[in-house]
C-alpha cells in the first residue's frame, strides 16, 4: 500500500467538475469570472463555484481555483475581495503566478490555501523554498522539470509538488513566450494566446550578403507545435518521486475527454498504490486514452529533453476520434433499457461503447432505439433530446455512451497553459 | 538628473569602448546562471572588465537571470561568492530561488523576470526583499511603464534599443528543426537563423539555439523618438541591446549618449536623431517600437 497522490482534474464548467469527481479525480480546478488564464473557458460563478464546492465537498474531493493572471495596472482591482469570497465559499485553494496577485491573496484572505502556478516556472528546490517560507502549500512544477530533479526536491524540500500528468503543453516554458503578444496583440500571460507557437514560420539564415532564404518554400516550415504530454505508463515513477498530486491539463476540452481521462488515470493510480510489487499494466488504459487523444503523446522532460518526434511537423497521422453521443440519465434492469441524454447524433444500427466509472465499458450495436414516448425511432438527431437504448450489459446514470466519428487529426485546440 | 545608459557588451574591448560612448552600466553574463549574452564572460573576464569600469567610475551587472534547475542553483552560491569577491556591482535575478542565495550572499540585484515583470505591485513585492531596481517586461507599454514609475521608488529599466526575447523554450527547437528536414544540425549553435511569420514575409524574428534551449528574437525595438516622454515620466535607466548591432553598436550608444545630453540641455531634436539613428542601424533589421506605443487597451 502506497500513499495514493492526488489526481487533480480540469473542470470548465459545473457539469464537468461533476463528471471529473465521479470519473475518479480527487480535486477538481476551475476558472472564477477574473483573473484566469481561460478568457474562453466557461467559468464559474460565485454561486456555481458553490454548488461545486458542495458537490465536491459531500464526495471527499476538492475545488482549487485557476487565478494565474499575470496582471497590468489595474488589472489587480478586486482581487483581494475576489480571494475573500473564495474563501467563504469553501474553495480548497487558489492557484495564482503573480507575486501581486500571492501578496494579495495571503494578507487580504488569510487561511485560503495558496499553490504556485506553473506559469511561474518553478525549477529548482530552493525555488521551492523560497514559496514556502512565504507561505505556500504547493508547488505546481515547471513542465522543463525531470523526474530526477522531482526526487532531488522532494528530498531537500517539504513542500507538496504538483505535477502535470496528462494534456497540451506549451512549447516554451509557460509564461516566458509572448508570441502572441508581439504577433496577434492577444497577451498569453492575461488568457489571449493565440497559439502562435503552432503557425508555420518561414525560416532564414543570414550569410555574408543579406538573409537569404534557406529552406525552399515546398519543404517543411518552421514550427514550435508540441505533441501532447501523457504519463499513464508512468504513474509508479511518479508516486515513487514522492508527487503529492497528479494534474490533467485542459479545463476547454469536453465532458467526453475529461470522464476518459480520469477514468484511466484513477485505475493506474489505484492499481499501483494497492499492490506496488503485483502491478501490471493494462494496455486497455493506453488504448482507451487514445480514444480521447487529440494530438500524439509523449512524456514531456520527465526522462530527458524532447526531440523532433516530440513535436509536430508535416501531415499529421490520424487518430480516430470518438464523439460523446449521450449521458445516461437512468437505467431499469428489468426491460435493459437505458434512458439517454443525446449529446451528438448517432442512429440504429451504429456501433457505440459505454464507458462508467470504474472503468466498466463495453461495445455495442445500437438495435433498439425509442423516444421519450416509446416509439421505435431511427436516429437521435435532436440535442439533448431523450432516448432509450436496449444495453447488453447493466449501465448506471452518468455512464457516458460514446462513438466513433469521422476521423479528424492533430488539430490545435486553444487548451494549452 | 541621472540617467543611466545601460549597455550588453561582447567582450572586454568592446565593452571599454561601450564605456568611452557612454554607457554607465555594462550587462554581460554567461550562459549557465545568465540569459542570453553574446563574448566569453569567464570570471577572468569580468574581473577585467569590472577593474576597468571601476576605473571610469562605470558599474558591472552580472545576469544570474535564468530559470535555474537544481544542477545550477547548487554550484550558483559559488559563482555569486566569486562574484562578490570581483566587486561587481550588482546582477540581475528573476527566479525565486536563486534571488534567495543572492540576497543570502549579500549582492544587490536588479529584478529581472523577463516577460513577467508587469505591474508596479509585482515590482514592489521584490523591493521589499531588497531588489534595487526592476526590468519591465518589454510588453509593457509607454503608457503602462509611466504608471508603474510613479508609484514606486526603484528605477524601472525600459529598453530602448535592440530585440528583446520573446520565446523562450527549453527544447533545442532548431536541433530538432534541422533533424526533422534532414540537414546536419552541429552549425544550430553557428549560424545567424531568423524566421519570418506567416502573415508578414519581410518580418525577421532572430532565433538562437543554446544550452538553456531555444530564444526567439522580438525585432529591434528603438524609442530614440520617445525619449523625451522617459524623461518626463520618470524613467530614467535605459537599456540597449547590442545582439546583432555589430560594430554599429558603440556608434549607437553614442548616439543615445548624446540624445541624453541634448535632452538635458533642452536641445533635443527628435527629427535628425532618429534620421542620424536610421543611418546607424544595420540596414538588414527592420526596426519598431514592439508593443511599446500601443495603447494598453488595444491588447486583448
Amino acid at each position: 500500500m502506497k500513499k495514493r497522490p492526488e489526481l487533480l482534474a480540469p473542470a470548465g464548467n459545473l457539469e464537468k467538475l461533476k463528471m471529473a469527481i465521479l470519473y475518479g479525480a480527487d480535486a477538481v480546478f476551475i476558472g472564477g469570472q477574473q483573473f484566469g488564464l481561460r478568457s474562453r473557458a466557461g467559468n464559474f460563478g460565485y454561486d456555481e463555484m458553490a454548488e461545486g464546492v458542495a458537490f465536491a465537498h459531500a464526495r471527499g474531493a476538492k475545488v482549487y481555483v485557476a487565478a494565474n493572471m499575470v496582471t497590468h495596472e489595474g488589472d489587480i482591482e478586486g482581487a483581494g475581495e475576489f480571494f475573500c469570497q473564495l474563501r467563504d465559499i469553501g474553495i480548497d485553494a487558489v492557484i495564482v503566478s503573480d507575486p501581486a496577485m500571492i501578496e494579495v491573496c495571503l494578507t487580504e484572505a488569510p487561511g485560503l490555501p495558496v499553490h504556485l502556478s506553473t506559469q511561474a516556472s518553478a525549477t529548482n528546490y530552493e525555488t521551492l523554498r523560497f514559496w514556502q517560507e512565504e507561505g505556500l502549500e504547493r508547488i505546481v512544477l515547471a513542465r522543463e522539470v525531470s523526474m530526477e530533479e522531482i526526487k532531488e526536491m522532494k528530498r531537500q524540500v517539504d513542500v507538496e509538488i504538483e505535477t502535470f500528468v496528462h494534456g497540451a503543453m506549451c512549447i516554451s516554458y509557460s509564461g516566458r513566450c509572448t508570441l502572441s503578444n508581439h504577433m496577434a496583440l492577444r497577451d498569453a500571460n492575461r488568457g489571449g494566446c493565440a497559439q502562435s507557437c503552432r503557425w508555420k514560420y518561414g525560416f532564414f539564415e543570414a550569410d555574408e550578403l543579406l538573409s537569404d532564404e534557406m529552406v525552399a518554400r515546398d519543404e517543411e516550415p518552421f514550427s514550435m507545435s508540441s505533441v501532447d504530454l501523457a504519463m499513464v505508463r508512468h504513474i509508479p515513477d511518479l508516486v515513487e518521486a514522492g508527487v503529492d498530486s497528479l494534474k490533467i491539463e485542459g479545463r476547454m476540452k469536453s465532458i467526453h475527454y475529461v470522464a476518459t481521462v480520469c477514468n484511466v488515470y484513477r485505475q493506474v493510480i489505484d492499481a499501483y498504490c494497492d499492490d506496488p510489487d503485483g502491478f501490471v499494466f493494462d494496455p486497455a488504459w493506453e488504448e482507451e486514452i487514445w480514444k480521447a487523444a487529440q494530438r500524439e503523446l509523449a512524456t514531456g522532460f520527465y526522462y530527458g529533453v524532447p526531440t523532433e518526434n516530440e513535436q509536430l511537423f508535416g501531415k499529421p497521422r490520424v487518430i480516430p476520434q470518438y464523439a460523446f453521443a449521450a449521458r445516461v440519465i437512468s437505467y431499469d434492469a428489468s426491460t435493459q433499457l437505458a434512458t439517454l441524454e443525446q449529446r451528438n447524433h448517432f442512429r440504429r444500427g451504429e456501433e457505440v461503447e459505454f464507458f462508467g466509472p470504474g472503468f466498466v465499458r463495453f461495445t455495442q450495436k445500437v438495435d433498439e432505439l425509442y423516444d421519450e414516448m416509446g416509439a421505435v425511432i431511427e436516429t437521435a438527431n435532436q440535442a439533448m433530446m431523450t432516448v432509450r437504448v436496449k444495453v447488453e450489459q447493466p449501465v448506471a446514470t452518468d455512464f457516458i455512451m460514446r462513438k466513433r466519428k469521422a476521423c479528424a487529426v492533430n488539430t490545435p485546440v486553444p487548451s494549452q497553459v | 538628473m541621472m540617467i543611466q545608459l545601460v549597455t550588453t557588451a561582447q567582450g572586454v574591448e568592446q565593452a571599454e569602448a561601450l564605456m568611452m560612448a557612454g554607457s554607465d552600466r555594462i550587462y554581460i553574463g554567461e550562459a549557465t546562471y545568465g540569459l542570453r549574452h553574446k563574448g566569453d564572460w569567464s570570471l577572468e573576464a569580468v574581473r577585467e572588465v569590472t577593474a576597468i569600469a571601476h576605473r571610469y567610475g562605470k558599474e558591472v551587472t552580472v545576469a544570474v537571470n535564468n530559470l535555474m534547475h537544481n544542477h545550477q542553483i547548487e554550484t550558483l552560491p559559488d559563482y555569486l561568492a566569486a562574484l562578490k569577491s570581483i566587486g561587481v556591482d550588482s546582477v540581475t535575478a528573476g527566479d525565486p530561488g536563486a534571488i534567495r542565495l543572492i540576497r543570502n550572499a549579500n549582492i544587490p540585484y536588479w529584478y529581472d523576470a523577463q516577460t513577467l515583470v508587469t505591474s508596479a505591485r509585482h515590482i514592489q513585492f521584490w523591493g521589499k526583499r531588497d531588489a534595487i531596481g526592476a526590468i519591465a517586461a518589454r510588453e509593457v507599454t509607454l503608457t503602462e511603464l509611466g504608471l508603474i514609475q510613479q508609484q514606486i521608488g526603484l528605477p524601472v529599466e525600459v529598453q530602448v534599443y535592440g530585440p528583446t526575447c520573446i520565446h523562450h523554450s527549453k527544447r533545442p527547437l532548431l536541433t530538432n528543426y534541422f533533424n526533422e528536414i534532414g540537414r546536419p544540425s552541429d552549425g544550430a549553435q553557428k549560424r545567424e537563423y531568423y524566421i519570418s511569420e506567416p502573415s508578414d514575409a519581410a518580418s525577421r524574428y532572430p532565433v538562437y539555439e543554446d544550452e538553456n534551449g531555444t530564444h526567439v528574437f522580438s525585432e529591434d525595438l528603438t524609442l530614440m523618438g520617445q525619449l523625451p516622454v522617459l524623461l518626463k515620466g520618470g524613467l530614467h535607466t535605459w537599456k540597449l541591446e547590442g545582439w546583432h548591432a555589430g560594430d554599429a553598436f558603440v556608434d549607437i550608444v553614442r548616439l543615445f549618449d548624446k540624445a541624453r545630453s541634448d535632452l538635458l540641455n533642452g536641445r533635443f531634436d527628435r527629427h535628425v536623431m532618429e534620421r542620424r539613428f536610421a543611418e546607424l542601424q544595420p540596414e538588414r533589421f527592420r526596426l519598431g517600437t514592439g508593443l511599446l506605443l500601443r495603447n494598453p487597451e488595444e491588447i486583448k
